[in-house]
């Protein structure tokens, strides 16, 4: 581990100050389209508490690994994305209190469940935002750019479940995601699929975006196989996990299920393929 | 550059500098809360999960006072929610009643009443509630 180089950066106040000014504004960028969703705050007091706090429990294991690939400062050992991991949830919480509470949402006569409740829920996307402000805010890619570029197969699949999340997360919520899959027939749904997933590969593999993935020599089987379809999986897995996060599946047959799956599996698909970009 | 020049000079610091590398005290204040609001929300939500469970909702409705608008009575009325769960679109009746027999009805619709929590609302007559009696009624919910 460079201690050197760690010691100028972590120890230093003033650089520190400015990660956490930059987190804060990441925060609030990224959360406040969630902050002002009617559904979240509904969520917040009538969701189940086990689902809440396993969400929040999946969430740090996150931040922890976007401290590793982005972050919102350089880090150079574990330790420091841990610090950076709680620093960032700190944040998230706190913007998310702070913004709930001017716009009224939760008030001091509340009962104290549903004000964590609520808060805790807008901390999960604010504490992603806060985590994702130096790759957003112009903060200067430093080492963790090069360990970026060179993330294993792993590490791809771990971003795009996290672009997934993001994007997926800020649709969940709302009741249009079962409304659509009501009004969708099976070759609605079958269309759809096929769309999102011709997306993802287009968007992320062929498009000359900045911070795409190098196809390099693979054919493209093997990149739509490994990437596109493997995506895509992560995507649905991860539209299925909000899905029951927030209690949207309850009293839905398979078939609607499935379809749910693949209208939230869109926007996740999006995030996934974007993924790179933002994180 | 001045960053770089920053950064140089910190390392010029550091490496001359004895003792382990620690990590700066903002740093750990600020981890530190971010600790203490991680475990402090997960701990609250696992306990209300653990020890309030899933009951049903049950509303208990109150007046809270009737004032005289100038046209029309009003009586302000609150509901609490002291069950286990949340209530969707709870419908409450004011009944005013003369001799036994229904002389008025009003009607209001809450959007939720949160387990634990109150909502209030208010109830329009054409008749004085204080000449009457005012029967407060949920006639039903939805769950969220």
């Amino acid at each position: 581990m460079d201690v050197t180089r760690q010691r100028a950066l972590i120890h230093d106040e003033e650089h520190f100050a400015r990660a956490l000014a930059r987190a804060a504004a990441g925060a609030v960028i990224f959360a406040f389209p969630l902050l002002m969703t009617m559904e979240m705050w509904e969520l917040g007091f009538y969701m189940d508490r086990f689902r809440l706090a396993l969400f929040m429990l999946v969430t740090l294991p996150v931040l922890f690994g976007l401290s590793y690939y982005s972050g919102f400062e350089e880090t150079f050992c574990w330790q420091d994305d841990l610090i950076d991991a709680l620093t960032a949830f700190g944040i998230g919480f706190l913007v998310s209190a702070a913004l709930l509470t001017v716009f009224g949402i939760t008030m001091a006569d509340q009962p104290l469940s549903e004000v964590v409740g609520k808060i805790a829920l807008q901390s999960v996307p604010a504490s992603i935002g806060a985590m994702l402000a130096r790759k957003q805010l112009g903060g200067r890619d430093g080492p963790d750019q090069e360990r970026r570029q060179s993330s294993s197969y792993a590490g791809e699949l771990f971003l795009m479940m996290v672009g997934a999340l993001f994007v997926g997360f800020n649709v969940a919520p709302t009741e249009e995601m079962v409304l659509i899959a009501y009004k969708m027939t099976p070759w609605h749904t079958v269309a759809l699929a096929f769309l999102s997933l011709g997306l993802l590969h287009v968007f992320v593999y062929t498009v000359g975006f900045a911070g795409q993935e190098s196809r390099g020599e693979d054919t493209f089987r093997s990149v739509f196989l490994r990437f596109t379809v493997a995506g895509y999986g992560v995507a649905l897995l991860v539209s299925f996990y909000l899905l029951w996060t927030f209690e949207r599946m309850g009293g839905l047959s398979a078939m609607e299920l499935v379809t749910s799956m693949v209208v939230l599996g869109f926007p996740a698909a999006l995030g996934a393929a974007t993924a790179r970009l933002i994180v | 550059m001045v960053e770089a020049a920053r950064r140089d000079r910190d390392d010029a610091r550091a490496r001359s500098g004895a003792g382990p590398a620690s990590v700066s005290w903002l740093a750990w204040i600020a981890s530190g809360i971010g600790l203490l609001l991680f475990v402090g929300s997960v701990g609250i939500l696992g306990y209300e999960g653990l020890f309030r469970g899933d009951g049903d909702p049950v509303i208990v409705l109150s007046v809270d006072g009737v004032t005289h608008d100038g046209q029309r009575w009003h009586a302000r009325i609150r509901a609490e929610n002291t069950g286990g769960s949340a209530a969707a679109r709870a419908r409450v009746a004011g009944q005013l009643l003369s001799d036994g027999a229904v002389v008025e009805t009003a009607e209001v619709e809450f959007d939720y009443i949160p387990a634990g929590s109150t909502q209030r609302g208010g109830l329009y007559f054409d008749r004085d509630p204080a000449a009457h009696d005012l029967r407060l009624r949920v006639l039903g919910y939805s769950d969220p």
